[in-house]
């Protein structure tokens, strides 16, 4: 088995944007939108005692992606590796995993027409290439491997070094990319980008749970009576009917 | 001929007359009709069933897991089966505007629309009487009706509603237009409107194909007519309307010239007096 | 008599440019223009060649199909920066397609000003620049004529200008950057630090940094080493009076009173003596001038520096102590735009005497020494001797101004002045001279002196507007250029550029304009070559290159001596003193009448309900030229203005709010949006350099944020040097609604 990870060390990232700008230029991401993105938190603390750090976004290709039940056509799907990947042909844009995300990781790429997202630069994984973010990193700040490999340096940096993952008791659908830092770096930065809870739109809320046991309900209550009607049909016979 | 003898209201027939009546046949469609009703049928049958298995999502899917296997199987991966949808679709759109375009001045006028689609007094109590009738609840003659009965026009007037509403999100959906949120509705609102059509349509279906009554209206979508009993008994406004035309025509015709006329919907003028 | 061309001659300017921002390129995604879905079949080539998003030449290799440079990436044959690359660098698509480019030779038509242009020919372009040389150089002499150069390919008009026979030239690399750093080092080890910086931040055991802000400032195999560092556990020191990205990783945070940094970097000289801390073997072997300088440093405590600095003893005692535990494993960074208060110099040197107290220089994980290579060159006449001399002051008014990289600002004086002579005509190249250089209405003033103003670009940059003639050059994807050589790389390097593809519209390579122009004004002999390649070849001749895997791999190194011990290995000289000591007390300052040793001046307060203006860079731009590229552009479309929460309270500014900078002369910038943060002193207000570009031919950068360089009517001048001290000018914030 394969499951993919990513890791940021936070004690090396300066949040030059590197990743992000490779990353747009590797798969024509419309400028002003990203697949990675880099957030400052706000500076804490009182003058001159402060603390702040840098958050890493991407896509965490969760476990348990709360993306992937919220499209309505399957258009994303987890792959055999774990990577959370999306069907463009299947894709029609409706914007319902965007929401879905805890992480902000999706948009509606306005060129394509359709979501987009990081999937752990799949092609490059493909050819042999490691993620564009990471080759790029000038601060070398960025690791991916695999989670199921005893020997990556990710499986070192999760299980031995103890890096984080944003996740609250609440919301923990298994995101696997990760963060090594000083500890009040990264508790600042998990405490200041928590997961959101996973939702659909209104209309995604509507359509579960009004518009299809309404129809359900609507196409059933016709079929049923169209077969009391034939059953009645049937009891008094088509002759009299045909009167 | 100062007064018709074209009755104003349903009489009893006799049994020779019925069957003299159940030989003639009236037209009621025309080819084009009829075969703008059986591609349309077919759009149906594949939208529905290629529109059913797109939607996959545990929190929104309708049909049972092993009819989406069964698509699946049918169309390969899931990408063509958003294809074949979407390919379906706009030609049913492109045939429909087409129909608009070119049949509009003939199909789509005021007389048309009020036969097809605007239901009068008569019409309601029908459906009342029919709804009872076939429940087994009413013996009540049902009132006359027009080429369409009272069913057939609210089925209409329902997918005239509809049609341009399942249309336009569909498009919405597959050129992605008016933004992201625009579309999360339009999946919405197409598969609510199409719910609606589809309950309609099990009505329109079991009606057409099942109801022994109304089989004589399901051959004339094949055909293109009906025999005079069954227009007589059942859409007693239209073959008054008939007729009546047929009598106009006949004495223009009578009067302009001394010629036979020809014999239309395989009735004579002299047969139409019944009772 | 010929002569070979010397490496200035043609690296001209290896190593260029600063915060202060000189523009001159800029460039963005055309999203037409980059093809969609190329990654199917098509076949690409990847073409090794070098950066220029900003100064510091990662390589790079650049994916071309059908004619079209599809991606820039990091080249990993490159032995400096391994395939790694910043925002900018993977962005450079953006420059090559940006819809604003100049594209082909314009002459102007409207007023100075107005930007507007006939298109005109190459020939006609050229015909027109070439006489109208020629008359200046007749009735004015060819010292009429400034030239102000950046980046790589405006060495070959450096050559041209040199054998024009004018010797003023001028890059803001100097006077507005790194010229007081490298005055200040090459006073005390015999030589400037040179470009890049040779600092070994990845072997460092502890790094200070002085105002710098290295991961906003971004140099990626600086960023590199220094993450490096801090991953194996460097300690860090970080003297900034704004909460940086580095403050936020620093171990020990100096929010320091701007301005004050000499007394603070003498208060740790002193701990360092006091305690004994220094390295005492190194002092005794290589240095001279200790008694002095220990004499010299005795009253100034920390307790007499934590007066001036704002900065608690105790933290000024322990970092001191934190350098002496770590020595000589210690970079002190010398920093690189280092133009602030006038005393530039000295306080470069106050550095330099702490790195060599900490036995830093030419020690592992300090700083490293640089290893010469071998170059070729061609047999050339010698350029003309001018009679006048040059009208900047370097060498004469300011005597440690460098001759090479000139002063800008005394170009600008003496155009306005006409002093010592008139100067008639500006040759602008590669740089933006209304951001780069302060005082910009003074910069307008010589201007609109001139008969004549030519600006040779890739952007309309804001002084294209005033321009007579102008050059479309050639994006750094569509020229080749002088090689990079590296010699103050820890393993020194050969990198080329070579074209990725050709030039678009009627653009031509800076080489090109250059050797057009010498024959028109029949300086050929000066340009003894016919073709990049021949050029190439003649650099390279003694490098015993196989010019086929260059051109392949992109770059080629060679065997560094980065230590005092391959130094002595090798049997060089250790330092490049004229008696081959660390002049710990410069007798040549004494000399010159400038004090020996550094010495604190004070500075002023800001006037009441004013802040002190400081400015930096952010990581995805280069001073005011990537601002208009549509990929940096889309990461960060303006500037905004740092102020601290105490002193925004006390105005009734709220954080996201815009305002207008204006300073104690009155001039106001154009809309900013405030940043209300804590992690700024409360007496200064921050902002981020290269924006509130006035070129409205810039469709995306122009009008977008505020301009630092316009609210810099004041500049304290380095006597030493010439440079302008630019952290002078004070600000105050004011609502946008009451502008209206």
């Amino acid at each position: 088995m394969t499951r993919y990870a990513m890791v940021t060390d936070l004690r090396k990232c300066v949040a030059c944007q590197a990743c992000t700008a490779s990353c747009n230029a590797e798969w024509e991401v419309p400028a002003g939108l990203s697949r990675t993105q880099i957030r400052k938190t706000p500076i804490k603390g009182t003058f001159p005692k402060l603390v702040a750090g840098t958050l890493v976004a991407q896509c965490a290709h969760c476990d348990d992606a709360p993306c992937v039940p919220a499209c309505p056509s399957a258009a994303t799907s987890k792959d055999a590796k774990g990577i959370v990947q999306v069907n463009r042909d299947v894709c029609i844009g409706c914007g319902f995993c965007v929401e879905a995300c805890p992480y902000e990781a999706r948009f509606i790429n306005p060129v394509i027409k359709k979501v987009d997202k990081c999937d752990f630069c799949s092609p490059r994984l493909e050819r042999g290439q490691l993620p564009a973010c990471v080759t790029t990193c000038p601060a070398n700040a960025k690791f991916f491997g695999d989670l199921d490999d005893r020997n990556s340096e990710v499986f070192r940096m999760v299980f031995s070094e103890g890096a984080s993952r944003r996740d609250t008791p609440e919301i923990a659908v298994g995101p696997n990319v990760y963060y090594l830092g000083k500890r009040e770096q990264v508790d600042l930065v998990m405490a200041s980008y928590p997961p959101r809870p996973p939702k659909l739109p209104v209309a995604g809320v509507l359509w579960e749970r009004a518009a299809k046991p309404l129809v359900i309900g609507a196409v059933a209550m016709t079929f049923l009576g169209q077969a009391a009607a034939f059953f009645q049909q049937l009891r008094i016979g088509e002759k009299e009917h045909e009167d | 001929m100062k007064t018709s003898a074209i009755p104003t209201h349903p009489l009893p027939l006799t049994a020779e007359q019925a069957e003299a009546m159940e030989q003639r046949h009236i037209k009621k469609h025309h080819i084009a009709i009829m075969l703008l009703h059986w591609f349309n049928a077919m759009v149906w049958g594949l939208e529905l069933m290629t529109g059913l298995a797109l939607v996959s999502s545990p929190h929104f899917r309708v049909v049972p897991m092993w009819f989406l296997e069964l698509v699946e199987g049918l169309f390969g991966p899931r990408s063509n089966l958003l294809r074949a949808h979407l390919t379906v679709g706009m030609v049913w759109i492109v045939v429909f505007l087409a129909y608009g375009l070119f049949g509009g001045k003939t199909y789509l006028t005021k007389e048309v629309l009020q036969k097809e689609i605007a239901l009068d007094r008569d019409d309601f109590q029908w459906l009342r009487i029919r709804v009872l009738g076939i429940l087994g609840r009413s013996k009540e003659p049902l009132p006359p009706q027009g080429i369409y009965n009272a069913g057939q026009k609210l089925f209409a007037l329902m997918v005239y509603a509809m049609l341009p509403i399942i249309m336009l999100t569909g498009l919405i959906m597959a050129f992605h237009l008016f933004g992201t949120a625009a579309v999360g509705w339009a999946v919405l609102i197409h598969f609510v409107t199409v719910g609606v059509v589809v309950c309609g349509l099990i009505v329109h279906v079991y009606m057409g194909a099942v109801f022994p009554e109304e089989k004589p209206a399901f051959f004339s979508m094949i055909t293109g007519t009906v025999n005079e009993l069954f227009a007589y008994s059942h859409h007693f406004k239209w073959w008054r309307e008939v007729k009546l035309e047929d009598e106009i025509w006949l004495h223009q015709r009578r009067s302009s010239e001394d010629a036979v006329p020809p014999a239309r919907g395989g009735s004579d003028p002299g047969q139409n007096t019944v009772g | 008599m010929k002569r070979t061309i010397t490496r200035r001659g043609f690296m001209g300017s290896v190593g260029v440019a600063s915060v202060a921002g000189l523009t001159g390129m800029a460039r963005p995604l055309k999203a037409q223009a980059h093809p969609t879905g190329w990654r199917g079949t098509r076949r690409v080539k990847k073409i090794a060649t070098i950066c220029e998003m900003c100064f510091w030449r990662c390589g790079v290799l650049a994916s071309v199909a059908d004619g079209k440079v599809l991606r820039v990436e990091g080249n990993p044959d490159h032995p400096m920066t391994q395939g790694r690359l910043c925002a900018r660098g993977n962005a450079g698509t953006g420059l090559l397609y940006d819809r604003d480019r100049l594209k082909w030779p314009l002459m102007r038509v409207g007023k100075r000003g107005e930007g507007v242009f006939k298109r005109v020919s190459w020939d006609e372009a050229l015909d027109f620049l070439a006489n109208k040389l020629k008359n200046l150089k007749q009735e004015h002499g060819p010292e009429s004529v400034a030239f102000f150069p950046h980046g790589v390919s405006a060495s070959f008009f450096h050559t041209l200008m040199k054998a024009y026979g004018t010797p003023n030239s001028a890059e803001p690399a100097f006077a507005q950057c790194r010229g007081p750093r490298e005055v200040g080092y090459a006073l005390t080890f015999g030589k400037g630090l040179g470009s890049p910086e040779p600092v070994d931040l990845e072997e460092a055991k502890l790094v200070v940094l002085i105002g710098s802000h290295l991961g906003e400032n971004v140099f990626t195999s600086q960023i590199t080493a220094f993450a490096k560092g801090l991953a194996r556990g460097a300690k860090l020191v970080v003297v900034d009076p704004r909460f940086s990205t580095a403050a936020e990783k620093a171990d020990w945070w100096l929010p320091i009173r701007p301005g004050t940094d000499l007394a603070l970097l003498l208060a740790w000289i002193h701990v360092l003596i006091a305690e004994g801390l220094y390295d005492q073997d190194y002092i005794r072997k290589y240095a001279e001038g200790f008694a002095e300088l220990a004499a010299h440093v005795e009253t100034f405590t920390p307790e007499w520096a934590e007066e001036i600095t704002q900065l608690p003893a105790a933290q000024i005692r322990d970092t001191a102590r934190a350098m002496g535990q770590a020595k000589p494993a210690v970079v002190v960074h010398p920093g690189r735009h280092v133009t602030w208060y006038g005393d530039d110099t000295q306080r470069s040197r106050a550095m330099a005497i702490l790195t060599a107290l900490l036995g830093s220089y030419g020690r592992k994980g300090g700083i490293f020494l640089s290893t010469s290579i071998p170059r070729g060159g061609f047999e050339v006449p010698d350029f003309p001797e001018s009679e006048r001399g040059r009208a900047d002051g370097a060498g004469t008014k300011f005597p440690l101004g460098s001759k090479d990289l000139g002063i800008t600002n005394g170009l600008v004086d003496a155009t306005v002045s006409s002093q010592p002579y008139p100067i008639k005509a500006w040759i602008v190249y590669g740089q933006n001279v209304l951001q780069s250089i302060p005082q910009p209405e003074r910069t307008l003033k010589a201007i609109e002196s001139l008969d004549l103003l030519v600006v040779v670009d890739v952007m309309p940059v804001d002084q294209v507007l005033y321009a007579d003639l102008v050059l479309p050059e050639a994006t750094y994807l569509e020229r080749y250029d002088a090689p990079t050589i590296a010699e103050t790389a820890k393993e020194p390097f050969i990198a080329v550029r070579f074209p990725a593809c050709d030039p678009m519209y009627e653009s031509k390579p800076g080489w090109w304009i250059a050797k057009q122009l010498a024959a028109r004004l029949g300086l050929e002999a000066f340009f003894p070559w016919a073709s990049p390649e021949e050029h190439l070849a003649g650099i390279t001749e003694p490098m015993e290159l196989n010019l086929a895997e260059l051109r392949t791999r992109g770059a080629h190194k060679f065997p560094g001596r980065p230590y005092l011990e391959d130094r002595v290995a090798a049997g060089e000289p250790l330092f490049e003193t004229e008696n081959g000591k660390i002049h710990l007390y410069s007798k040549k300052l004494k000399e010159l009448g400038f004090d020996p040793l550094p010495r604190y001046t004070p500075v002023e307060d800001p006037p009441k309900g004013f802040f002190r203006l400081i400015y930096g860079r952010a990581p995805v731009h280069s001073f005011a030229r990537t601002e208009n590229n549509e990929m940096l552009h889309g990461l960060m479309p303006e500037n905004e203005v740092w102020l601290a929460a105490q002193a925004a309270q006390a105005l009734g500014l709220k954080d996201g709010e815009k305002v207008v900078l204006e300073n104690a002369d009155g001039t106001k910038s154009l809309p900013i949006r405030l940043k209300v943060t804590e992690g700024i002193r409360s007496d200064c207000a921050y902002v981020v350099h290269g924006f509130g570009q006035r070129s409205r031919l810039l469709t995306r950068a122009g009008g977008k944020g505020a301009s630092d360089t316009d609210l810099m009517s004041r500049v304290k001048v380095d006597p030493l040097m010439g440079g302008t001290g630019m952290r002078v000018n004070f600000v105050r914030p004011l609502a946008l609604a009451n502008q209206n």
